[in-house]
């Protein structure tokens, strides 16, 4: 296919959202149906695109010599995509009816179907600049969402997501600079573009610019020490929570990390020195700390945020191993995980949406009146504890077996690490789901009488999830073979 | 007829999940109390017929599938180039067969025993799932495989333990869980490390340990290995990770506990079968640390089970105290790596779920017809149920291991083994702390059947004779007449047991 398509499916998401409030729909329904239309009709485009994968970059606009920004598809990039493609479809099916009970869903869904759009430029970036455009823009385009109940709360955690989105950003700014004064090109090449005559004595210099710029976008994962400001961003409205900070925006930080590391850096550079150990013990400990704070949290969504926290981690674990079995893990993990955590979120959105109720204290026998949703999010939570059959237990196996064989004693500690997550997410998460299916001889049903399942539109996208968990835990060879040839391709 | 495998795990749990299924539709249809209550009463027959037809047929099928010959079948990649696999061995069989007879006897106990307790159908609902997870269990080909039902079986035999909504019980439950999935993830711990320095996850006797990748990294390997041990040993109750079984197992009703303790704590020793004998091969453990680590804790746990159940108040209590040392019993046969010491331990395997199902179906008796929970209250028993009170006796008869009864057989093997192995502290050590808890057993077990003869004080002047309800007895007495008659015919047992060790120790 022609190149220009790529420029196509970031343009239609941005213009389908932009109409959106200006064209004079009568009904909220047609304003709804033509949102979705657009984004299937790229979702469909983007699959189009990935299966005829077009070989030259198109570039868009040049500023001066080699700052341009340019789009082209590679392995990764058409991963990440991909990924988006099918997820941001569904999402959008479920904030119909969870917007129902919030106010402005109009400038709600402008900025949400935009996002989209900023998401695959994220992910076709074929320079560092441009993936640098689109991630600020990223960071700027989700500020109104954090914002968008307008209370007190939601202000300050805005205000905490700018600061630390910035910061973030300022960082990576360190480390695009840098490679593009001593990168051959600006351009992502797999091992690295960084010129060695250049940099000859300065390896130390390497490192510190590589762990800043690491950090930097590591922001957006939350890593540790900058993780707080995601489990505050759970004011949002849950189809953000579940789409944005489970998803689109958390994985971006881990595909703009990983392409900086294996496209700009390259990994040779960096194996083996303080750079890795580093930001390895940091990952580590932020595995660990997120499922922490997660089994100390009380409140729904914010539990489920502490959970991504240390999930995404599992995915930075993966890219920072340094070796294609890692990327290959990590490319696993970071597909695995947005389903399984989106599901789980919009299994708490819809408790929201049908009870109002936010804290875990406050869903006892919840379990026997909304079924599907609790079996639902018994499923995602089994699979988060990586219960063989599911797909949590795929990606999991894939990043230990990439830690067993990189033979790094602090590889070793990571896969402990790892299992010492999986039993405190098996704590976190099957308290609730003890408590909504068994609340006790003595628990009232009569106090939650009416409460029931939910409608089919938020129905269908959970369901459809559950299916994919298993299908990926079950039948997993034909995807992690794809992962390997992409991480082979990434890694020469 | 290799399908015939796969037959026998989905048959009990399918009709488990319909059952499940039935009992979550009463729940939806919104209907009050009362009128649950009554349905309940109604369906009960129809119920009753449905769960012990298929117990019956299950077994039948699981039975001739096991004892038809080996065989296996590979269903499709599970992860990596590992295969869901099943497969049958002698090991598979003899502890299929286990399997089989604790859940027919404790299910038809519980068609009486559990009228009182209510919430039957989800009861019978997950009973028949852990069945077909414990039958999988059994037949898995690999370790993969295997620990995929190892999970399965914890998570659905915790709402066994919970079944009352009590508060207590949910406590318990969680604390069953927490500890189950720590214990298993220690295990993949130990998998992850296996899967690189294995030739191929597979069960076989003398395991597949691929020698040039592992030299050099003996160290990360053993510790690995270690990780298995104590990790699948939570489920048999090793220290240091016992905490949660007398916890759980008592809070269960009394055929849920049977079967918790006499079988499913029993799967903990299975998997460390597997993995030491069957993958890693007891070759690479001889004479390391972890042989000695692992002996000395499974000898610590049998002498402090003991300690802690002859202190203990509450019967049933006692009685998961006692499984967590009989089971270590177990291990330490085990853990000597001599061909005596395992066919002690496979024997104690059989002994001691003989004789642990029949105490804890009885211990549901007492219950059941007088809500005794407590030992002091079981005084005078002896009169009024006298066939009950001598199947105890012998159970407990055999459970200290006097011959000529199944446990002295045991017992005499294991310290045959312990002796045998050429490791000189432990060789007599071992003995020695084997009889010490056999004296406690005694001290625990035998004041019950005294006070139930001899109560002392003044004897009421006319004591009706009231045994329980045939359903209830006769599993019990089957299960006693088992238990002194593998004493009085150990050779075909040995027999079998040994060519299981033949095959997997020299």
């Amino acid at each position: 296919m022609s190149e220009w398509f790529l420029l196509l499916v970031v343009l239609i998401p941005l213009v389908a959202a932009v109409l959106s409030p200006m064209l004079p729909f009568k009904k909220r329904n047609s304003r709804l149906f033509f949102l979705e239309a657009a984004v299937i009709l790229n979702s469909i485009l983007v699959f189009a695109v990935l299966l005829n994968r077009p070989d030259a970059s198109l570039t868009v606009f040049r500023f001066t010599g080699n700052l341009s920004i340019t789009l082209k598809l590679d392995g990764v990039g058409g991963l990440y995509a991909g990924l988006v493609a099918i997820l941001w479809p569904l999402a959008l099916l479920y904030s119909f009816e969870y917007m129902k009970h919030e106010h402005n869903e109009v400038s709600f869904f402008l900025f949400y179907v935009f996002t989209y759009g900023v998401t695959l430029g994220v992910a076709m970036a074929e320079n560092i600049l441009t993936m640098y455009f689109f991630f600020e823009m990223l960071s700027l385009i989700t500020l109104p969402l954090v914002m968008h109940t307008r209370t007190r709360e939601a202000v300050l955690a805005s205000r905490t997501y700018l600061y630390y989105m910035l910061g973030g950003a300022a960082f990576a700014f360190i480390g695009m600079i840098f490679i593009l004064t001593y990168g051959r090109t600006s351009s992502f090449v797999p091992g690295g573009v960084l010129d060695l005559t250049k940099l000859a004595g300065r390896e130390n210099l390497i490192a510190i610019v590589f762990v800043l710029c690491f950090c930097g976008f590591s922001v957006k994962t939350a890593m540790w020490p900058f993780s707080s400001w995601l489990p505050k961003a759970g004011v949002a409205p849950t189809p953000v929570t579940a789409l944005l900070h489970a998803v689109a925006v958390v994985n971006t930080g881990a595909f703009a990390a990983l392409r900086v590391t294996y496209f700009s850096f390259g990994p040779e550079l960096i194996r083996g020195t303080w750079a890795q150990k580093l930001l390895m013990g940091l990952i580590v400990f932020t595995i660990v700390y997120g499922c922490s704070r997660a089994v100390k949290e009380t409140h729904f969504k914010r539990r489920l945020a502490w959970s991504t926290v240390s999930n995404l981690s599992y995915i930075l674990f993966g890219i920072i191993l340094l070796s294609q079995e890692g990327l290959t893990a990590a490319c696993a993990h970071m597909v695995f995980h947005s389903f399984m955590k989106i599901c789980a979120f919009f299994c708490a959105g819809a408790v929201i949406y049908k009870t109002g109720r936010n804290y875990i204290h406050e869903l006892d026998g919840l379990g026997r009146k909304m079924p599907v949703v609790f079996i639902t999010f018994t499923i995602s939570s089994l699979a988060l504890m990586a219960v063989p059959g599911l797909c949590g237990f795929i990606s999991k196996w894939y990043l230990a077996k990439a830690a067993v064989l990189s033979e790094n004693p602090m590889a070793y500690v990571g896969i402990v690490a790892l299992l010492i997550s999986a039993l405190l997410t098996a704590i976190y998460m099957l308290t609730i789901v003890v408590r909504a299916f068994f609340p006790g001889k003595d628990f009232d049903y009569e106090s939650i009488r009416d409460v029931q399942d939910p409608n089919w539109l938020m129905i269908v996208p959970l369901v459809i999830f559950v299916i994919v968990m298993f299908v990926f835990g079950l039948h997993s060879t034909p995807v992690v073979k794809l992962l390997e040839q992409i991480a082979a391709a990434s890694v020469r | 007829m290799k399908e015939l495998l796969l037959v026998s795990i989905l048959l009990p749990s399918l009709a488990g999940i319909i059952l499940l299924a039935s009992a979550f539709a009463d729940v939806l249809k919104k209907k009050s109390k009362k009128q649950l209550k009554a349905q309940a009463k109604k369906s009960q027959t129809p119920l009753h017929l449905f769960v012990g037809a298929i117990l019956a047929v299950s077994a039948a099928v699981i039975l001739y599938t096991a004892w038809s010959g080996e065989k296996s079948l590979t269903l499709f990649t599970l992860v990596d180039n590992i295969s869901f696999r099943l497969s049958l061995d002698l090991l598979g069989s003899f502890f299929v067969t286990i399997v089989c007879i604790g859940w027919l006897a404790a299910g038809f106990y519980s068609f009486v025993y559990m009228s009182h307790e209510g919430g039957e159908k989800s009861f019978f609902g997950w009973f028949l799932m852990v069945f077909g997870v414990l039958v999988g269990l059994c037949f898995s080909g690999n370790l993969v495989t295997m620990y995929f039902f190892f999970e399965l079986m914890t998570l659905t035999s915790m709402p066994l333990v919970l079944h009352n909504g009590s508060r207590e019980a949910i406590m318990a439950a969680l604390k069953y869980l927490f500890y189950s999935m720590c214990g298993a993830y220690g295990a993949l711990f130990g998998i992850f490390f296996l899967f690189r320095y294995c030739s191929s996850l597979d069960f076989a006797a003398g395991g597949h340990l691929n020698m040039t990748l592992v030299s050099g990294h003996e160290g990360i390997l053993l510790a690995a290995v270690f990780a298995m041990i104590l990790g699948f040993g939570v489920k048999a109750g090793m220290l240091p990770m016992h905490a949660w079984l007398p916890t759980a197992h008592p809070v269960a009703p009394s055929p849920a506990s049977a079967v918790l303790s006499a079988v499913i704590a029993k799967f903990g020793v299975f998997a460390i079968i597997r993995t030491v004998f069957y993958v890693v091969g007891p070759e690479f453990l001889k004479g390391t640390w972890v042989q000695y680590a692992w002996m000395t804790l499974a000898l610590l746990t049998v002498f402090m089970g003991s300690m802690l159940a002859y202190r203990e108040k509450v019967f049933k209590k006692r009685l998961a105290y006692s499984t967590v040392s009989q089971v270590s019993y177990v291990l330490y046969g085990l853990s000597v790596l001599t061909a005596d010491g395992f066919t002690g331990a496979l024997f104690h395997t059989m002994a001691h779920f003989f004789i642990k199902t029949g105490l804890f179906l009885t211990a549901g008796v007492f219950i059941f017809k007088f809500g005794y929970t407590k030992v002091e209250e079981l005084r005078g028993l002896g009169k009024k149920m006298p066939i009950l009170m001598w199947s105890y006796t012998f159970l407990a008869l055999a459970l200290i291991g006097i011959p000529p009864t199944g446990g002295f057989i045991s017992k005499w093997y294991l310290a045959a083994g312990s002796l045998n192995s050429g490791i000189n502290f432990f060789s007599w050590f071992g003995p020695v702390v084997l009889l010490l808890s056999a004296l406690l057993t005694a001290g625990y077990l035998l004041p019950i059947t005294i006070n139930g003869f001899f109560p002392g004080g003044e004897s009421e002047a006319e004591v009706k004779e009231e045994d329980p309800h045939l359903l209830m007895l006769l599993p019990i007495v089957i299960l006693t007449t088992m238990a002194v008659l593998i004493g009085l015919l150990p050779n075909v047992f040995v027999d079998l047991i040994s060519r299981i060790t033949n095959a997997v120790l020299w």
